[in-house]
């Protein structure tokens, strides 16, 4: 059974902190205020916008305290994760999730938030959001339908996400719950307590900035690991700004990927509208939800 | 001249040299070393990963040859597919032909790239067992010596491969043509020795126990999978080439997360090619720091910048043989038991 954490209500109160990587206060003043405009108050985090002179937003005991006490706070019904980077993993093994056990709330992030999407869904048993980050809502965007769709999963609605077929998806249907996330954090995870659990479910994969051998060595840690062959599907996202090596690898992402799980039976399918990209849907890691692939379209649906 | 007095007063560090040819006989007995080479006897050459000409080759083969063996070069030399030396079916075909054969007594890999973790679970090791023969290379092929390691218990060679002869050996290092030379003592059954200077970072003190370890980014890859490296009770070394620091440290918070380092006898830090970070992203933190933080609540010598990786003083390692590592004030000493 998964636990879905309490939807929010106008006036509720989100939390904006940097677990993780550096960023400016300027690059968070939109989603403040987007947020504001949706009905809710922001606490924001001295992570957010300090004055950490390196590559984390502070230090990790710094990073920790913060997402501690977010964790912790009665009144705070949601965090935000301001932006990705690296450095979730170096506090994970620190965070003490007790407090959010009895009162679950929202974790909203991507990319090296994976390492909490696969964390706190594997020990817990608890939904989070892997959604878009505040930087998503600069210069206007925040009117995408990928922005907007992080406001109707805060509200509780039940999203339906069609995209294109792509020639390489593989037909078929499942329902099942949804985990996954950034390759390199699922790859790295990968034996320590933060290890995500495919067996049955649906699992979705997005990529940015990789050599294409790189990303086949970490999709071959995953199967050969177990994780990919008893899934229920597979859901490939953008994989954005792939490099290549001189020596051309030969094959693009979703070829790669299509050759290691074209045997297994599920349905699979490309290009969906997760990752790096402004195309990022908000996803409930732990939510079941019907994936069904047609010659057509791809649609996945949150089930009540 | 002696040998020996003339290469420790030429090098002050990464020197190896002969002290005794001995049968193979390890005195960890968990572990089995594969028969030493003699004169005449054939080592195999192939590609498990990248791709390779048959030109680039000409160094190591004459190399080889003047050690007084044979070389028998495999199918995927020469062969290319893309990246790779040829398709997985062909690699891992020409690997297998090259394990079973009994009059191929070696098998160096001809070079790294990337590759291995496609065959290795199509390799069939029974012939291999019953007739264990070294297993050389690096880089990508720590698939290999964690894999064999790992699973058969059988010694495997972590060395420099063929693209890394040097084309003019009289005019080569003498850094060159020593780690070359080590391949050489390595399998011959020349008892290593290895030394390296001393480091304001180094946590001093002696231990014993088998080698192993490799390529860190490999590593990592392969947890979780059958062919994961086993550290407890062992000395582990790693090296790396290319990466940034954030992901070093999160590879050495995967080895610390998996468990791989609280129940190591010592800890060897090769070299590490740094990715320099990107421009307003600075890490902060050195190599140093990133190891220490991961490491300090243990009480193993750790010893930095030993003659391992993707560099000139690369020298040639026995993965699961037994080794005394002394880590102290006047600089690190690594014994082959």
């Amino acid at each position: 059974m998964i636990k879905i954490p309490p939807y929010l209500k106008k006036g509720d109160t989100i939390g904006i902190t940097c677990p993780a990587g550096y960023m400016a206060a300027g690059k968070v003043q939109s989603c403040i205020e987007v947020l504001q405009q949706w009905g809710y108050k922001i606490e924001v985090g001295h992570t957010v916008g300090s004055g950490s002179a390196t590559y984390f937003s502070g230090n990790d005991e710094e990073r920790l305290a913060e997402f501690q006490q977010m964790l912790d706070d009665k009144n705070i019904k949601a965090i935000l994760c301001a932006r990705g980077g690296y450095g979730c993993g170096r506090i994970i093994e620190d965070i003490d999730f007790k407090k959010f056990k009895k009162n679950p709330k929202w974790i909203i992030g991507f990319s090296d938030i994976t390492i909490l999407h696969s964390h706190i869904y594997s020990n817990y048993r608890i939904a989070t959001l892997h959604a878009p980050m505040a930087a998503a809502f600069n210069d206007g965007e925040y009117k995408n339908e990928y922005v907007q769709s992080l406001r109707k999963a805060l509200t509780g609605k039940s999203a339906k996400y069609t995209c294109k077929a792509n020639a390489l998806n593989i037909r078929g249907a499942a329902s099942a719950q949804l985990v996954g996330g950034n390759l390199s954090l699922l790859a790295h995870a990968t034996g320590t307590s933060s290890d995500i659990e495919t067996k049955g479910k649906i699992l979705f994969i997005e990529e940015t900035g990789e050599y294409l051998y790189s990303a086949d060595r970490m999709l071959y840690q995953l199967k050969r690991s177990g994780k990919l062959n008893k899934l229920a599907g597979l859901i490939v996202g953008g994989f954005s700004d792939m490099k290549d090596t001189t020596r051309p690898f030969g094959k693009t992402i979703y070829e790669i990927i299509f050759d290691i799980v074209k045997g297994y039976g599920y349905p699979v399918c490309m290009g969906f509208p997760v990752g790096h990209d402004k195309e990022n849907y908000a996803l409930k890691v732990g939510a079941g939800y019907h994936l069904n692939i047609t010659q057509k379209k791809v649609v996945l649906r949150e089930m009540p | 001249m002696n040998r020996k007095h003339f290469l420790s007063s030429l090098l002050t560090t990464g020197v190896s040299f002969k002290i005794l040819a001995a049968p193979p006989h390890n005195p960890d007995i968990s572990f089995r070393i594969p028969q030493q080479l003699k004169p005449g006897d054939v080592m195999g050459i192939t590609s498990p990963a990248g791709y390779i000409t048959i030109e680039e080759l000409q160094p190591a083969i004459e190399q080889i040859q003047s050690w007084g063996l044979k070389v028998r070069l495999g199918t995927t030399i020469g062969k290319r597919d893309f990246s790779f030396g040829g398709t997985d079916q062909e690699r891992a075909q020409d690997f297998q032909r090259m394990l079973d054969d009994p009059s191929i007594k070696a098998i160096m890999c001809a070079r790294g790239g990337y590759g291995s973790i496609r065959i290795i679970d199509q390799l069939n090791f029974s012939k291999f067992l019953a007739r264990p023969k070294w297993i050389i290379g690096f880089s990508d092929i720590t698939v290999m010596h964690c894999h064999i390691n790992s699973n058969y218990k059988v010694a495997t060679i972590h060395s420099k491969m063929c693209n890394s002869f040097p084309g003019d050996w009289l005019n080569a290092e003498p850094v060159q043509k020593e780690t070359i030379v080590s391949i050489k003592d390595a399998i011959t059954g020349v008892k290593m020795k290895y030394t390296a200077l001393p480091h304001l970072k180094n946590r001093n003190g002696i231990a014993e126990g088998t080698l192993t370890g490799g390529n860190l980014k490999t590593i990592e890859t392969l947890a979780g999978s059958r062919s994961e490296i086993k550290t407890a009770g062992k000395i582990l070394f790693v090296e790396d080439t290319g990466e940034y620091l954030y992901s070093i440290d999160r590879m050495f918070w995967s080895l610390k997360r998996t468990g791989k380092l609280s129940e190591l006898k010592g800890l060897i830090i090769g070299g590490f090619k740094i990715k320099p970070d990107d421009p307003g992203e600075a890490f902060g933190r050195t190599l140093y720091d990133i190891v220490w933080r991961k490491v300090k609540s243990y009480k193993y010598p750790v010893c930095f910048d030993f003659p391992v990786g993707h560099q000139r003083n690369n020298y040639a390692l026995k993965c699961g043989v037994l080794h005394r590592l002394s880590v102290t004030a006047n600089g690190v000493e690594l014994l082959e038991v």
